[in-house]
């Protein structure tokens, strides 16, 4: 059984987009609802690319872009691509529309965009990547669903290259409908986001990779102890003990109702750990969780923890294993162990 | 050689609420198509593969209260994974690894689209904003039953279900899981409705896959699962399996979002991938269960593809002419008609057909007798975006 590497990272989203500016010149937010800075669509893509393309889509095919351009991996073997809530902006166009049901009036396109595949269609189709093609969309841990099947090929050399998406986009609609259900919602140093995250993974030791993905593991249940017996068996596979790990990043995102499951277990399943956060940073959404794993392998890859990413304690050395937890509304769980590529 | 096993299926579609409807509208040449009624839509009346049941009927079939918060792509997921489970006689197994993996597209967005003013406006359709997601309608469903430990959603539009059962296959393999239920669900939405015919693609009357005066799809609705275990579980729980899934492969035509490569490159790929996982040469196939939709550009490109992975094509047919096209959990139910065909020895006939393309130089079955025992079926779903799956489901014994 091989590690896995990410061999690049880029993102677009409510930090500066397609750098590591963050690590040292993070922007906070008071506001409840933040949409993602776009960088110059201009700059990379001709206006008609531009113009046709909803902004998810944008927003995943240049992330994607510039990721096969720092790993120079020109045609990836899969894609692989994560979203919680598909492409909303053209779902509530084309919802608008069905309202009074004049058939005639809709737009093929609007629903042809709105479609949770079509982000990983367009990519294939722009990067004509005729391979392995599939979209993970499980609420909270769409990412680390797509990032498991993405595990299981490289792990046994099915495929060499994954290009792994995370993509949600957050149109001001739908964050009211995610306050009115509690989700998302006015809290201090907490606000609904979007991600657009692009990694390149291999099966191939490379040194220069950003880190290591040494395993990932999705569960279901509200039982701490199941999820505990998960947990070990987990660090047990890799093999890895936790005695090695040297924070464990979280998925907190200072909301009462998301918060309160961290709180109770975190104590049982991670007894004497630091604990990291990225939420305040990067925001909530369904596909969150791949900033977070995006922050802790550019942590890894600089061998430093900003001061400003823990909670409580201050920064240790030199990071050699971050621990991943996820917790999606009390009910879906991830854990995910990412390794330094020295040693 | 891949040992998945299948001990266990469970299906809801215009054919009948379980197996035997189903198979028995299958050996009568009944169709399931009619014109809609259930759907509130100005379309009412065009063709379509409705499951023939009100949500509130299905509430009453699975014994839940009216008032619960459901959606009625869920809800035929529910009916789908109980016959799946109680086949393979999951329902008591504790200290299992019982995963469910499942495809759809739609997801609550039955509910969505009635409710959606009331979202925007006011408080009293928040439950269903909940419901909206394509995660939301696994969970329901794995709440019902209280067994599973792993949950997974794949939507990937009319290739879900197969994408979702090749996953399943993928953690039985790496022992990420003992059994894994997989498929999907779907119902039919004014949505995707309207989608389809913004796309001008949907067949005034019944759809003739594979025929020269083809003239468009029927949607359909409903949902099948299958149940698959590694042969260590099946010795643990002295089960003898239905059939294995022997073979599965994915690929991308990558040409467009909506339409297939004139020669079926995708499809090739995928069909070529699923014979070589399960080690098999194309004259080996017995039967294929076609995407075969009807629409004048998937049954030409599908055709092609057929023909350049087979050679000599072997007997053919599109089950969509009974079911309608059931999106995202097409995979699934044709998986589950693969499997009946495969038990029950009988070709799934394709119905409506009168002439043939012009183009190709087969025709699709339109008799239920196989010259020979069948022993390995290939079924192609394929999907928006070029999206392209193709799983084999072959007899236990050939193993």
């Amino acid at each position: 059984m091989n590690d896995v590497y990410i061999l690049a990272a880029q993102h677009i989203s409510s930090q500066t987009p397609l750098c590591e500016d963050w690590m040292d010149a993070p922007r906070l937010y008071d506001d409840a609802y933040v949409r993602a800075i776009d960088p110059d669509y201009k700059r990379y893509f001709a206006p008609n690319t531009a113009r046709r393309l909803g902004r998810i889509l944008k927003r995943a095919l240049l992330t994607s872009q510039q990721v096969m351009q720092t790993s120079a991996v020109n045609l990836p073997d899969a894609v692989i691509t994560a979203t919680g809530g598909g492409c909303m902006e053209n779902t509530e166009v084309f919802l608008n529309a069905l309202t009074p049901e004049q058939g005639e009036l809709l737009s093929p396109t609007c629903f042809m965009q709105s479609t949770h595949n079509t982000i990983g269609s367009l990519i294939a189709i722009e990067t004509q990547c005729k391979g392995y093609n599939s979209t993970y969309s499980h609420k909270g841990i769409s990412f680390e669903c797509a990032l498991l099947d993405a595990f299981l090929q490289l792990e046994n050399g099915e495929a060499d290259t994954v290009l792994l998406g995370a993509h949600d986009e957050l149109t001001s609609n739908y964050f009211r409908l995610l306050c009115r259900t509690g989700y998302l919602g006015l809290s201090p140093g907490s606000f609904g986001g979007e991600t657009a995250l692009a990694l390149m993974l291999s099966g191939t030791p490379c040194p220069q990779a950003l880190c290591r993905v040494r395993g990932v593991e999705i569960c279901f249940g509200m039982d701490p102890q199941a999820i505990r017996r998960t947990l070990e068996d987990f660090l047990q596979r890799i093999p890895c003990d936790s005695g090695e790990i040297d924070a464990v990043m979280l998925g907190v995102n200072n909301r009462e109702a998301n918060d309160r499951v961290y709180a109770d277990w975190c104590p049982v399943l991670f007894p004497g750990q630091r604990f990291l956060r990225y939420k305040h940073l990067f925001g909530e959404s369904y596909t969150a969780p791949a900033l977070g794993c995006y922050a802790a392998a550019v942590c890894l890859h600089r061998q430093r923890i900003p001061a400003h990413l823990c909670s409580g304690d201050a920064p240790m050395g030199e990071p050699r294993h971050i621990l991943l937890y996820n917790c999606f509304e009390h009910k879906n769980h991830s854990f995910i162990l990412l390794s330094s590529c020295g040693k | 050689m891949n040992r998945v096993f299948i001990t266990g299926a469970g299906i809801i579609s215009a054919l009948g609420v379980n197996k035997t409807e189903v198979l028995e509208s299958l050996r009568k040449h009944r169709s399931g198509i009619a014109p809609l009624i259930y759907l509130n839509t100005l379309h009412r009346g065009i063709p379509a593969g409705e499951v023939k049941r009100s949500n509130r009927e299905m509430m009453q079939m699975l014994g839940m209260p009216p008032e619960e918060i459901t959606t009625r792509t869920s809800l035929l997921g529910m009916i789908a994974v109980d016959e799946a489970l109680q086949q393979a006689g999951l329902e008591t197994d504790a200290g299992m690894r019982l995963a469910l993996v499942s495809g759809t597209t739609v997801g609550g967005m039955d509910m969505s689209e009635q409710y959606y003013k009331d979202f925007l406006e006011n408080d009293t359709r928040n439950a269903y904003i909940a419901t909206h997601d394509c995660g939301a309608c696994t969970e329901m469903i794995a709440n019902r039953t209280g067994m599973f430990s792993m949950l997974d959603t794949i939507s990937t539009a009319c290739s879900s279900a197969a994408n979702a059962i090749m996953l399943g296959a993928k953690l039985i393999l790496h022992q990420r899981a003992d059994a894994v239920v997989a498929g999907g669900c779907e119902c039919i939405t004014r949505f995707h409705l309207n989608g389809f015919n913004s796309f001008l693609i949907l067949d005034g009357e019944a759809c003739k896959p594979f025929d020269e005066h083809r003239a468009g799809l029927n949607l359909g609705e409903g949902a099948a699962y299958v149940v698959l275990e590694s042969g260590e579980s099946l010795r643990r729980r002295n089960r003898e399996p239905l059939c294995r899934l022997s073979g599965w492969g994915n690929a991308c035509d990558a040409f467009h979002q909506t339409a297939s490569s004139p020669r079926g490159e995708g499809a090739v790929l995928s069909m070529t991938k699923a014979l070589a996982s399960a080690s098999l040469s194309p004259s080996e196939i017995s039967y294929v269960n076609a995407h075969g939709t009807g629409t004048q550009n998937n049954d030409l490109s599908e055709g092609i593809a057929l023909e350049r992975v087979f050679g000599k094509v072997p007997p053919v047919s599109s089950t969509k002419s009974f079911t309608g096209h059931t999106t995202s959990a097409a995979g699934g139910v044709e998986a589950v008609i693969s499997l009946l065909a495969l038990q029950h020895n009988f070709i799934p006939v394709n119905l409506n057909f009168s002439s043939p393309m012009k183009e190709l130089s087969f025709r699709p079955s339109t008799h239920d007798i196989p010259a020979f025992p069948l022993r390995h079926i290939l079924s192609n779903s394929f999907g928006f975006g070029g999206n392209n799956t193709s799983l084999i489901f072959s007899k236990a014994e050939d193993s």
